[in-house]
């Protein structure tokens, strides 16, 4: 064989492997780029691809006026790494210097209000987690982190603050440390506070640097919503004060106080003693974190005669000038039951402003037993009792209204002045707001709306009006129960100098067993300017320690008003209240 | 497939030229070095950014902090105390006068540290306070104060009303 044919015998074989190789280079590179393409490049994303949760913020509350309630903001816990802990080398200006473990833990337990030796044993170890503070505050967050200490890392966390404390804390609820709403507003607007978190994912290089442009969001992060409230902070911090001073004098179990706007039914303060300050619910009993006004149902007594006299009117059952006899005891012609007033009288003839004035049980039954009993059970139904508001306060109770079926014949007398029916605050408010509001009861309102981050109305309550009484019987009601804010025994010291004031002492002596203890809830509920109408203020005081009247009632009550009517610019009243019959003998009194 | 012999002279004039050859290389290393400039910018934005994203992280913190600086001082509980600590004692016998009719409605009384069912300190719990207003000789003139309120209550005292009538100032 020659040299030339050898050759080309070779180069053949050559190019046969070059082919073969070229053919299996080229068959890898089809099944790399295109039939496991999507497979290989998702392996590939895979190692690259970084995702993380961007945690979304819960919305803030806010009172009437903008004020924060309740806002949304970072805590730290602060961590190190003990099997890292040794001096820090820094240059500063130029100049390399040394902080020992020594000073720095000397340092660290300042800011964190640790004892030195206790977060020195925190830095011993062979670990690579040691916590040393949980939920600090940003400004000792920020005065570690400029330490530079490499071997202190924080874990960061969002926490609920309620900057005003228990302003409104009864209403508001609070959360738990783990950012779960427990209690209040917080719970039952968490699908409008809360938001939803977002997902984003980018991609790194093989150094771990993020690229750029390899952003990709696969969830946008939406915040929670802002709850408005129509709360107004100031009037609910002045209620809540006076409410403290009124308990602490009294000795009294709660108290509470409630300021409804007439005109738009909305709740402007919702005040109690003792309540809870959301940022440490801890700090109070169980039975103090809830919100009575709402959730506490008790008699209310003579506060409920206003109620009785706007029905005696409506239906027509009596006029102004109508007049009963009253007796200080009145005997029943069933087993041998009693009707009796509070204090011993001989019989009086009283009009309806004179029974409201004089706050006669006796009175108020021969009144109002004319109307028939399923009217008058509809007329309570009305005024919203034995029903929840459409608040659906958490645990907001209705009361008790038992079916007019179930009434017996005392049941019938006594709900004519408060017994034999429990309400709550609220119902007891609105109730007196329907008659403010020309006998139209508006559903309460305290939540104003929910709005989205980008200022949209996510959620905005229906309000109902229900015509209870007429209007020219919620206005004559309206001038009765002046009477008792000008002659009343105890309803005068609820006189507001300047404003024509209309409302009613309640004395609800409380259940003990089966029958009445010695126990009272006292109240007074009250309207004004009785001319314009603008404030309802009902005042509840329970268990009050030596106190079988309502006189103490009347002090926060006025207190309140007066600031109501001051913080809201309400001009004086121009007009005196017309004379109507009020006196025992059923006349005009001498000084109307 | 063929082969041919060339002889040593066509073999030399079949050689590459260097040019093309250099054309070549410095075309790759233009390239490379593309790449890696481009990289470098690449990664340059991806520390600024990350160095803009911890600035931002530290400004909003800093936000935080003066925002509840800010809350604490303007909540209700502080400006209570403030106003306590300033010798402010809560008066609710207000006062309202009607200038058209020349009318005052209800009593003018000195405000009293006692007795008042409107308190003057704070009684409503905040555990979130934090920054609280505080007076030292230097922003309050204690002694100054004493005497402005004392003055002030002789001028009260010496305030009478005649049948609701507003009294006249005696600059006018």
């Amino acid at each position: 064989m020659g040299t030339h044919a050898k050759l080309s015998r070779r180069l053949g074989a050559f190019a046969v492997f070059l082919f073969l190789m070229v053919a299996v280079l080229g068959f890898r590179l089809v099944d790399f780029q295109v039939v496991r393409a999507a497979e290989i490049q998702e392996q590939s994303l895979e190692t690259r691809k970084i995702t993380q949760t961007m945690s979304s913020l819960r919305g803030d509350i806010l009172d009437s006026s903008g004020q924060v309630l309740a806002k949304t903001v970072f805590r730290y816990d602060v961590n190190v790494a003990p099997k890292r802990v040794g001096p820090v080398f820094q240059t500063i200006d130029g100049v390399r210097t040394e902080r020992s473990v020594d000073e720095i833990a000397m340092d660290l337990s300042q800011l964190l209000g640790i004892d030195y030796g206790e977060l020195i044993l925190k830095l011993e170890g062979d670990s690579e987690y040691s916590n040393l503070a949980k939920t600090v505050n940003a400004e000792i967050f920020n005065a570690i982190r400029d330490m530079n200490v490499p071997w202190v890392f924080f874990d960061q966390f969002e926490d609920r603050l309620y900057p005003m404390g228990a302003v409104a804390g009864n209403v508001l609820g609070f959360v738990g440390s783990d950012g779960t709403p427990l209690a209040g507003l917080e719970r039952q607007y968490n699908t409008c506070l809360a938001g939803i978190d977002g997902q984003e994912t980018y991609e790194r290089s093989a150094e771990g640097v993020r690229i750029p442009s390899s952003n990709r969001t696969a969830q946008p992060t939406e915040n929670g919503g802002a709850l408005n409230l129509t709360i107004d902070a100031n009037l609910q911090f002045f209620a809540q004060q006076v409410l403290a001073d009124t308990v602490n004098n009294l000795s009294a179990e709660w108290a509470s106080a409630i300021v409804l706007d007439v005109e738009t039914g909305k709740i402007l303060a919702a005040a109690e003693a003792p309540t809870v300050d959301p940022n440490d619910p801890a700090a109070v009993e169980g039975a103090d974190r809830g919100s009575r006004i709402f959730q506490a149902a008790f008699e209310p007594g003579s506060i409920m005669k206003a109620l009785s006299a706007a029905m005696v009117l409506d239906t027509g059952t009596a006029d102004e000038f109508d007049t009963v006899t009253a007796p200080d005891r009145m005997q029943l012609d069933f087993d041998n039951e009693y009707i009796k007033d509070s204090f011993s009288h001989e019989d009086f003839t009283l009009s309806l402003a004179g029974v409201l004035r004089y706050s006669s049980n006796t009175g108020m039954t021969n009144f109002a037993s004319q109307i028939d009993r399923k009217v008058r059970h509809d007329y309570l139904q009305k005024f919203g009792f034995g029903s929840v508001s459409p608040l659906m306060f958490e645990g907001e109770s209705s009361g008790i209204l038992h079916p007019v079926a179930e009434w017996d014949e005392m049941t019938n007398l006594v709900t004519t002045f408060g017994q034999g029916i429990s309400v709550t605050s609220l119902q007891m408010a609105y109730a007196y707001q329907a008659i403010a509001n020309g006998g139209v009861r508006l559903d309460p309102l305290l939540v104003e709306s929910c709005l989205n981050e980008d200022g949209t109305v996510a959620y905005a309550p229906t309000q109902h009006a229900t015509r209870v009484v007429s209007t020219a019987s919620a206005n004559l009601d309206l001038e009765l129960m002046e009477k008792v804010v000008e002659f009343g025994g105890v309803g005068k010291t609820a006189a507001i100098p300047g404003y024509r004031v209309a409302g009613k002492t309640g004395t609800a002596e409380l259940k003990d067993g089966s029958g009445y203890g010695e126990e009272y809830a006292i109240s007074f509920y009250g309207i004004a300017p009785a001319e314009d109408p603008k404030f309802v203020v009902g005042i509840t005081i329970y268990k009050p320690e030596g106190v079988s009247n309502s006189s103490k009632a009347t002090p926060p009550f006025k207190a309140i008003m007066q600031q109501a009517l001051k913080h809201y610019r309400i001009p004086p009243s121009t007009t005196e209240s017309r004379s109507v019959p009020s006196n025992k003998y059923g006349e005009v009194d001498e000084n109307d | 497939m063929s082969v041919y012999m060339v002889s040593e002279k066509d073999a030399k004039k079949l050689k590459p030229s260097l040019m093309a050859g250099l054309i070549f290389v410095l075309g790759i290393v233009a390239v490379l070095i593309g790449q890696i400039s481009l990289n470098m910018v690449l990664t340059q934005d991806a520390y600024q950014l990350r160095s803009l994203t911890i600035e931002k992280r530290n400004l909003a913190t800093d936000v935080q902090i003066i925002q509840e600086e800010v809350s604490s001082l303007s909540s209700p509980q502080n400006l209570a105390d403030a106003a306590n600590m300033l010798g402010m004692v809560a008066n609710p016998a207000s006062v309202m006068i009607d200038i058209d009719n020349d009318k005052i409605f209800g009593e003018p009384a000195p405000a009293r540290a006692d007795g008042s069912e409107v308190a003057s300190a704070n009684l409503v719990a905040n555990s979130a306070l934090g920054t609280v207003s505080e007076f030292s000789m230097a922003t309050v003139a204690s002694g100054e104060l004493e005497v402005s309120v004392e003055t002030a209550n002789l001028a009260s005292s010496g305030l009478v009303l005649q049948s609701g009538l507003i009294p006249a100032s005696p600059t006018r």
